[in-house]
């Protein structure tokens, strides 16, 4: 048996990284306290021009409309108000009942080198049942000492039926708590056993209550022109099986969201919502048996929002034309020095290093490192650098932010979480999880359908106040080059993803991987490398910033944790790192196919034009 | 007709006859597939000639380091399901799926003969996936550019794959002392069918809603029931096999079935269960809508009398299985045994349970009573009036599939066999369908026909139950009537700790608990009860069968590629969603009734009851 993944990962489409570790006694060591550490370079020199910053929101109360409400809302009160009478008065009373009813429709459609592969539309109702026994201060979700993994709820998808059927829908919610109440009860029990025989320890309650919400707003519509997609993406894909390339697609995801939310507390939400995306991606594997692969996406409120087809042709170029480069390219040695890392890969970079890090639950679970416990109130990064997150941004610099969202997935309203404030580290993301000093939710208690919410990331914006033109940071970027004695700096202007590794068991190390790497010599000239990680240590990393350029940049993606994938955005400015530490990415041991591509101009095609 | 015809075949071709038939073929027929075409199959057939000539791994200097391939075979499938789920009148789940899938088997032997010893049948350890097989999917228009690319990529995969694990199985028999003077594969003829086998379209999703959500109200205001569904699929699976002996065929299969299931608890906390299940090959051959409804009212009266019925009781002596219940031991007693393939050699022997072997080495002695016949027919698709799913035109070795007499007068004539011999069985005998670890097919039941003289009527069966349990001393005899299918019922009710207990404690040796079970007093007065397993069943108990009914029960069913256990506690189909995958099976039998079997209590599924009461209740 393992333990729980507690290995973060961020990616575009599919990477996720995750790992278990042994489990038995932990002992935890504090980190060090700041006083001891070397004072964090400022950067006072730096010019007082902000990056620039302009967002719309969307506060969680608008769009109430009560008059939209579903029947379905009223059904699940009904219900959860019935068996909380009964449940409440049990020998292990429940003092929480939470319902959570997700209805996705997922609309895929996805082209290969000009032919439709994948052509998909479903749609599916989800049923989470959260009952928690025993009381906030020791419930049924505590953790035991020795995880076996065993006393965590099963994951099951829950079924409830599509429509509004009250008696088809209430059978169902009955169904589903009465299993969810004695997996809950069972769990207790051995959570009670667990303290009885440990030494104790003082630690925060499991739950936090939450102010009751009613909020209603309209059922969205997906609308979108199925016809003319697929021609677009078939049009897109045979251009980028181009050059290089082995495999060139281009793909639409488009999603219809009703999520209805009803709690013991009174909470009554129904929010709904469309997303788009379209992704463009090409790979190759290299002579070296080293898989490459490019991908651009684009995200979206509605399928309208995606780009046009004229930027999606510039989407593809750019794919192909950095794919044929990069299967040219000459892998890299490690190597310590300064880096730039370019707004996406900056915010990719947070996303990852801080963010993972600064999600409130990580600071109670005795198998998690804590990296930033002890951290409140003291410096980690430099004066002029602010990180907060907010769900309840629309766009920033024009750009549709992807984590937006109005109430989480614990009935709780979105907050605009400041979590560094003059480079001081004053907050956590926090879901109904308290943590000592944090006693209640900020509203970033996130889940997939079918797994349990924990603190997650939204929209991490990284502000900066002083600020430097993208010239001037390649200047001194080539400044510290030379300081340091090093042949030469490197430049990172895509991250493909990358994980995090938040447990005890293991250094609490990061590993991101670059997909466009570049070094940079003091001639000015770049050369583009493959073949590297970058890697290191949240603290060091985040007292390694010297510099950040007045423009920002955002990268819209989805995040994988052990609550599941959830939508995410983060927005920073390019950063000047002074020493980064780069590492030789895997290879894996593969030799190219034996025989050489058959002869394709002759094998005809419904698509025409040969790759 | 073109290049795939033109192969590298040492054998003349065959013509297989279209005696493959639908039963009920009364819906129009779907037009043929415009995802795989001839342009495709040519463009796959080209570069598997290519790959035949020209695949292999050679030194610096150009000269070869292995052996190169000496068969290779493809298997394209297009697949198309339409499936809905219904509680309570209402959806719950509603699915389309279309896809186009290639996979390809290297072969690589040992010069001069690499039939005497190849790759395959061999579990690579510590890599089971390593098997000389590759799949990835087609798109689902017809792009002959990307199959020839993806036939090249899956051959080349395939083929790495197939030296590894040859090198490891060479390795493996130097250091185990394994020797064999079994070939490891035998040769066949071409065997050449390419005209479209076109199938009825599959009934629509809308029609496929519509009645799931009919039936399923009959279900509505039972305060005694827990959970309810039923779940409607259609599919059909066409097919197309190539390989580099100059086999070229096509076919189709398609099938329609249901699932009617609902749980209520016993008084004293015990999970139960009822379902009722057919599968056609279109929804021509299912129940009628007035009959299906009876069958939810007899589920809920079924439960409802189970709350209250006594608990089974250890028990040895005469069972009469009737229905469902004689398909049930056919299905698990005697099917698993009746595969001629070699295991592959590094299966554990757990796993190797899994596909019997009792009757390896009985071939020509006796294994049942003398009244006893045992056929299996994939080249039939009809029994008595009734549909079979069962069959195929060419097995997943390109072989023809083929009538075969398994039991005679109760004498074991032939076991089912692929192109894996065994010392009994040299050649094929078109049942290759199961896959093992390590990428071969074993030798698997189709249409399996159970049928025997001297059938009597029910009333006379009882009579004889009844005889041979006084016999025994004893004051009842038991009849059962219907097995679970883990298929159909899953675990949804038990926590994470309670499934990981029951996977530990679990026998896999016993067939699934037995789900309508009576006994049957000397007054001929009936008492149903609840949770009864059956131990395990030798295979001996099929010498002592003492009775049987007269006409048979045709029963379809997917057959799970796992275990019991295994698709009960690994999910199996927690969603609720209908199965439409797994491996299309028929059963044909009488009642039977055996002289001796053990029945013991069953001791898990207990739990607490609810502590609030069914909305519907508390209306």
């Amino acid at each position: 048996m393992q333990n729980a993944a507690r290995v973060m990962g961020l990616a575009l489409a599919s990477t996720v990284a995750v790992t278990g570790c042994p489990g038995g006694g932990v002992v935890k060591t504090g980190p060090k306290l700041i006083p001891d550490d070397p004072p964090i370079d400022q950067g006072r020199d730096l010019p007082t021009v902000a990056a620039k910053i302009v967002t719309t929101t969307s506060l969680p109360t608008d769009g109430n409309d009560p008059d939209a409400a579903s029947p379905i809302l009223g059904w699940m009160a009904v219900e959860n108000e019935r068996s909380m009478k009964e449940l409440a008065r049990q020998p292990e009373p429940a003092y929480y009942l939470g319902y959570q009813i997700v209805e996705q429709r997922v609309v895929e459609l996805d082209a290969e080198g000009g032919a439709l592969i994948n052509d998909s539309d479903e749609t599916a109702r989800n049923l989470d049942v959260e009952v928690r026994v025993g009381s906030p201060a020791l419930d049924n979700t505590r953790p035991l000492a020795d995880d076996d993994g065993l006393n965590a709820p099963r994951t099951r998808h829950g079924v409830v039926p599509f429509g509004d059927d009250p008696d088809a829908i209430r059978n169902h919610l009955w169904l589903e708590t009465d299993r969810r109440y004695r997996e809950a009860v069972q769990q207790l029990t051995y959570v009670r056993q667990d303290q009885q025989t440990l030494k104790a320890r003082k630690r925060p309650p499991d739950f936090s209550a939450a102010e009751p919400v009613i909020y209603a707003e309209k059922i969205a519509k997906l609308e979108f022109d199925k016809a003319a997609w697929v021609e677009r993406l078939k049009r897109c894909s045979r251009r980028a099986l181009t050059g290089a390339a082995t495999r060139g697609s281009c793909s639409v995801t488009f999603q219809l969201n009703t999520v209805w939310y009803v709690n013991s507390e009174g909470s009554q939400i129904q929010q709904s919502y469309t997303n788009a995306q379209l992704a463009v991606s090409v790979g190759v594997k290299t002579d070296d048996g080293m898989g490459l692969s490019r991908l651009e996406q684009r995200f979206g409120a509605t399928p309208a929002d995606l780009p046009p087809d004229s930027d999606v042709d510039k989407m593809v170029d750019t794919v192909v034309a950095d794919l044929n480069d990069l299967n040219d390219a000459p892998l890299a040695e490690p190597y310590v020095g300064p880096a730039i890392l370019e707004g996406r890969a900056a915010g990719v970079f947070f996303h990852e290093v801080f963010g993972h890090r600064i999600e409130g639950h990580r600071q109670k679970d005795d198998t998690s490192g804590q990296t930033f416990s002890s951290y409140i109130g003291k410096p980690i990064a430099p004066e002029w650098l602010s990180v907060y997150d907010d769900p309840t941004l629309v766009t920033l610099n024009g750009i549709q932010l992807n984590g937006f969202y109005r109430y989480d997935d614990e009935g709780v309203k979105a907050q605009h979480v400041p979590l560094i404030d003059k480079g001081t580290l004053v907050g956590f993301e926090m879901g109904r999880n308290p943590i000592d000093g944090f006693p209640t939710s900020n509203g970033h208690g996130r889940k997939a359908p079918g797994l349990p919410a924990v603190a997650r990331q939204g929209n991490l914006v990284v502000e900066a106040a002083r600020t430097v033109e993208r010239a001037e940071l390649e200047k001194m970027l080539l400044a510290e080059v030379k300081k340091q004695g090093r042949p030469y700096g490197m430049v990172f202007t895509d991250i493909s993803g990358g994980f995090t590794n938040t447990s005890a068991f293991a250094p609490q190390a990061f590993k991101v991987n670059p997909v466009m790497a570049y070094r940079i010599y003091p001639d000015g000239k770049r050369q583009l490398v493959r073949g590297i990680d970058i890697g290191g240590t949240p603290l060091i990393a985040l007292q390694s910033i010297r510099a950040a350029s007045r423009e920002i940049e955002t990268f819209n993606g989805v995040c994988g944790a052990e609550s599941g994938w959830v939508p995410v955005s983060a927005s920073a400015p390019s950063l000047l790192i002074e020493k980064l530490e780069i590492e030789k990415g895997y290879i894996p041991p593969d030799r190219g196919p034996i025989l050489n591509p058959p002869n394709i101009t002759t094998g005809g095609s419904a698509a025409g034009g040969a790759p | 007709m073109n290049a795939r015809s033109l192969a590298l075949a040492a054998f003349s071709g065959v013509l297989v006859a279209a005696g493959h038939q639908l039963a009920d073929a009364k819906p129009p027929p779907a037009p043929p597939s415009t995802a795989v075409t001839d342009d495709i199959l040519d463009a796959i057939a080209k570069e598997m000639n290519r790959d035949m000539t020209g695949l292999v791994v050679r030194d610096a200097d150009g000269n070869p380091t292995a052996p190169g391939p000496y068969h290779i075979s493809y298997k394209v499938t297009e697949v198309e399901v339409n499936d809905a789920v219904a509680s309570l009148g209402q959806t719950t789940a509603r699915k389309t799926r279309h896809f186009v899938n290639i996979e390809c088997r290297v072969r690589v032997g040992l010069p001069p003969d690499p039939y005497k010893l190849d790759n395959a049948n061999y579990i690579v350890p510590g890599g089971d996936g390593i098997d000389g097989v590759a799949s990835r999917s087609l798109p689902i228009e017809a792009t002959p550019r990307i199959a020839e690319r993806a036939a090249w990529q899956v051959t080349d995969e395939a083929y790495k794959e197939a030296l590894y694990q040859l090198q490891a199985k060479l390795d493996a028999r130097q250091t185990t002392g394994t020797t064999s003077t079994l070939p490891s594969w035998t040769p066949e003829p071409a065997i050449v069918s390419e005209e479209p086998v076109l199938v009825p379209a599959l009934e629509s999703l809308d029609a496929i809603e519509a009645r799931a959500q009919k039936l399923s109200k009959g279900f509505r205001n039972q305060p005694a029931l827990r959970d309810s569904r039923v779940a409607i699929t259609a599919y059909s699976e066409r097919r197309w096999y190539l390989n580099s002996e100059g086999t070229s065929v096509t076919d189709t299969r398609r099938a329609s079935g249901l699932v009617i299931a609902a749980t209520a608890q016993a008084d004293d906390g015990q999970e139960l269960a009822q379902y009722f299940s057919r599968y056609g090959q279109t929804a021509g051959d299912l129940p009628s809508d007035e009959e299906l409804t009876k069958e939810v009212k007899r589920i809920t009266e079924t439960l409802i009398a189970l709350q209250k019925a006594p608990k089974a009781e250890p028990y040895s002596g005469p069972v009469l299985f009737e229905g469902e219940g004689a398909v049930g031991m056919v299905r698990w007693s005697l099917a698993p045994h009746l595969g001629g393939t070699p295991l592959p050699e590094g299966l554990n022997p757990q796993q190797a349970k899994q596909f019997g072997g009792a009757l390896t080495d009985r071939v020509g002695l006796r294994v049942a009573s003398n009244n006893v016949e045992i056929v299996d027919d994939p080249t039939t698709s009809i029994a008595a009036g009734k549909a079979l799913i069962g069959g195929y035109k060419i097995d997943d070795e390109g072989v023809a599939a083929q009538r075969v007499q398994v039991v005679k007068a109760g004498m074991l004539k032939s076991l089912l066999t692929s192109r894996t011999p065994s010392a009994k069985d040299a050649r094929s005998n078109g049942h290759a369908r199961r896959t093992t670890d390590g990428g071969m097919f074993h030798g698997s039941a189709t249409n399996l026909i159970v049928s025997a003289t001297g059938g009597t009527t029910h009333q006379a069966l009882v009579a004889r139950l009844l005889a041979a349990a006084k016999t025994e001393g004893l004051k009842y005899g038991i009849i059962i009537r219907q097995f679970d299918d883990s298929a159909i019922t899953a675990a949804p009710e038990y926590s994470r700790r309670e499934l990981y207990a029951m996977l530990q404690r679990a026998d896999t040796d016993l067939p699934p608990p037995a789900t309508l079970v009576y006994k049957v007093y000397p007054n001929g007065k009936e008492e149903l009860l609840r949770g009864a397993q059956l131990d395990e069943i030798p295979i001996r108990v099929w010498k002592d069968v003492i009775g049987v009914g007269k006409g048979a029960l045709v029963y379809n069913y997917l057959a799970a590629p796992e275990s019991y256990l295994a698709n009960k506690f690994g999910g199996g189909t927690d969603d609720g969603a209908v199965p439409s995958s797994g491996i299309e099976s028929a059963v044909v039998t009488p009642d039977l009734l055996f002289k001796e079997i053990d029945l013991k209590p069953l001791t898990s599924g207990r739990r607490a009851k609810p502590v609030v009461s069914s909305p519907i209740s508390a209306k």
